[in-house]
């Protein structure tokens, strides 16, 4: 595929003795927002790590903008990763900053701007990403669950990357600030023209803000499509998965 | 891709700029001072993300108040980014740097911290006492296994370093005295200063400041992590006092510890001092120990061995408070742990210059 931002082939990974990646192709096109679900233990989290160049794995390709992360030298990586930012699944911010430096980074690190001016983007991002400006000053620990992902989600938009990683954005969130980060993220990819590749256990994010799920099972990419082709697939685990939101008693399943 | 450029155009007020902008670009933009821009021309730009948006109206704009320029022949991505970024102007403002504080604020800082320490240690006191008061008539619940592990990481794993720490010292103290003692021909009188200064101070001190370093530095890093990690509120909430289940143990284990590492340094101090003034001063093992049976006092064994519960009590209360104390974050956790270090060898220090005033009025 051309314009493919993400592209996986024949991907084995073997971690500890456990096979856990089996012959693994995918890929993501510029533009979509695409989940990737499955069991746990399925390998999601692994494979995000292999992608964002984390992990190796045993064999396989992995491109991102047409590069491959595998044998790239570390410069080329480095340039790389200013492409795409990572929300990980605890927000992982640095507790000894606050807020607003903690954003900055990666601005501090790769550009020349001088420090205040950085700070001035980061609350540029803190905004975008709807916190409110006392926030800025704030150290971590003073954040609530939902605002620390929202510090995360603007320290991984601080360099305007074109591509996001997501590791479950909206678990650990009360199901109100957990639609409200969807939104969010649904707006930022609209109006920014992000890529966004996100792992979720979340049936409410898929069925809301999602273009393509693919779906993780036995090593391998058992179906990719929306949530309705999927529904068509014959294997066990997904019906209980989508059975488990059917007898949340959700108004979702055609009434 | 083409390279971020801007020139300004003085005729029409008009910033004309082409090219990718991002973050870097900044450094493409001319000098404005003093000049309104009233048009900002994009028609050349290829790439615009929020940043360089910002960077574009933050020039056009450099106070919060001045009115939005006229955007010209962006392309409606381009003009998309503006409209996202536009709004939060007044949030983005230019803030002044915050004035670094002089001596007098940092020295008002660090004396209330002080303060904080004392009165909060004190506080910790009481409540462990009565946590005591609680836990002594039921001897069922006192944490036995839990001690064991304390005596174990404490005691046993403190005990090669303080055997080679004190040997050395043991080693240099003689030989200084030796070299000064033997001019005097006094050789033997080496050994009266020797047992004075090992047993007296130079063990108890050393060995406390060694365990301080080691095992309260650990004690406070642990508990701290267990705060973090909401293990401590686990235990809270299983109905059991965390005091009694991880300060009481650590306390009393570090009690018993210090006085046998004291010993332990003792011996090995005397043993490097042996070494040195049998070679040096040509003193036999066999005379040396013959002085020391005849000059040893028990007094100056024990003054050494009573300072070292006294010393214990305090590294243990200091390292479990700023355990418990820790705030949920990691940098916490770090600056806990040296303030631990640092309160007990303030602690130890002081307390040895009261011990050794308190023994000179004594008579001891």
């Amino acid at each position: 595929m051309a314009d493919a931002v993400i592209d996986v082939r024949g991907l084995v990974t073997t971690l500890g003795g456990n096979s856990i990646h089996r012959d693994l192709d995918l890929s993501v096109a510029r533009g979509e927002v695409v989940a990737l679900i499955g069991g746990s233990g399925s390998g999601k989290s692994v494979l995000l790590r292999e992608i964002i160049g984390l992990l190796k794995p045993q064999a396989g390709r992995i491109e991102l903008f047409g590069q491959s992360v595998l044998d790239c030298t570390p410069e080329q990586m480095n340039q790389l990763r200013q492409r795409f930012g990572v929300l990980f699944q605890d927000g992982a911010l640095f507790s000894s900053m606050n807020v607003e430096d903690n954003v900055a980074t990666p601005l501090f690190e790769h550009t020349d701007l001088p420090h205040a001016t950085c700070r001035q983007l980061a609350r540029l991002k803190l905004a975008l990403a709807g916190l409110p400006p006392d926030a800025a000053k704030k150290r971590p620990s003073e954040l609530s669950g939902g605002m620390r992902k929202r510090v995360a989600l603007a320290r991984a938009l601080a360099l305007d990357p074109e591509l996001l990683f997501l590791d479950e954005p909206t678990s650990g969130l009360d199901p109100t600030s957990a639609r409200a980060f969807d939104a969010l993220i649904r707006l930022l990819a609209d109006s920014l023209g992000l890529t966004v590749f996100l792992v979720t256990h979340d049936l409410d994010t898929l069925f809301s803000i999602i273009d393509r799920v693919i779906v993780l099972s036995d090593g391998r990419v058992l179906g990719s499509g929306t949530v309705a082709e999927l529904k068509t697939i014959d294997d066990p685990w997904l019906r209980d998965y989508f059975a488990a939101r059917v007898s949340k008693g959700e108004p979702n399943h055609g009434n | 891709m083409t390279e971020a450029s801007a020139r300004f155009d003085e005729a029409q007020g008009a910033l004309i700029v082409s090219g990718v902008w991002h973050a870097d670009a900044a450094s493409a933009l001319p000098k404005l001072a003093g000049k309104s821009v009233r048009i900002l021309d994009g028609a050349g730009v290829t790439r615009l993300d929020t940043n360089g948006a910002w960077l574009l109206l933050a020039a056009a704009r450099p106070q919060a108040g001045d009115p939005m320029p006229e955007l010209r022949g962006f392309q409606p991505q381009h003009l998309a980014m503006f409209k996202l970024v536009a709004p939060h102007n007044a949030a983005t403002a230019a803030e002044p740097e915050p004035r670094s504080e002089g001596v007098l604020a940092l020295t008002g800082r660090g004396s209330i911290a002080v303060w904080g320490h004392v009165v909060g240690l004190l506080d910790f006191v009481g409540r462990l006492s009565i946590e005591l008061m609680a836990l002594l008539p039921r001897p069922g619940r006192w944490r036995w296994r839990e001690f064991g592990a304390q005596v174990r990481a404490v005691f046993v794993g403190a005990i090669p370093i303080v055997i080679g720490m004190l040997f050395l010292l043991g080693v240099v103290f003689a030989y200084l005295l030796g070299s000064q003692a033997q001019q005097y021909g006094a050789n033997i009188f080496v050994v009266d200063g020797l047992l004075l200064a090992i047993l007296r101070e130079i063990s108890p001190v050393i060995v406390a400041v060694l365990v301080a370093g080691r095992s309260g530095a650990a004690i406070t890093a642990q508990l701290g992590t267990m705060k973090v990690t909401e293990e401590i509120d686990a235990i809270a909430t299983l109905g059991l006092s965390p005091l009694a289940v991880l300060a009481i143990p650590r306390i009393l284990a570090l009690l018993l510890a210090l006085p046998l590492l004291v010993f332990i340094g003792d011996i090995a101090g005397m043993a490097g001092g042996m070494l040195v003034t049998q070679q040096q001063l040509d003193i036999s093992y066999y005379m040396f120990m013959d002085r020391v049976a005849d000059v040893l006092d028990l007094k100056t064994l024990l003054v050494g061995l009573g300072k070292a519960p006294v010393f214990a009590i305090f590294i243990a209360l200091i390292a479990c408070r700023m355990g418990l104390t820790v705030s949920r974050d990691a940098r916490s956790v770090g600056a806990h742990t040296t303030s631990t270090v640092v309160q007990s060898l303030v602690a130890i220090i002081i307390l040895n210059a009261i011990f050794a005033i308190m023994f000179v009025k004594m008579g001891i």
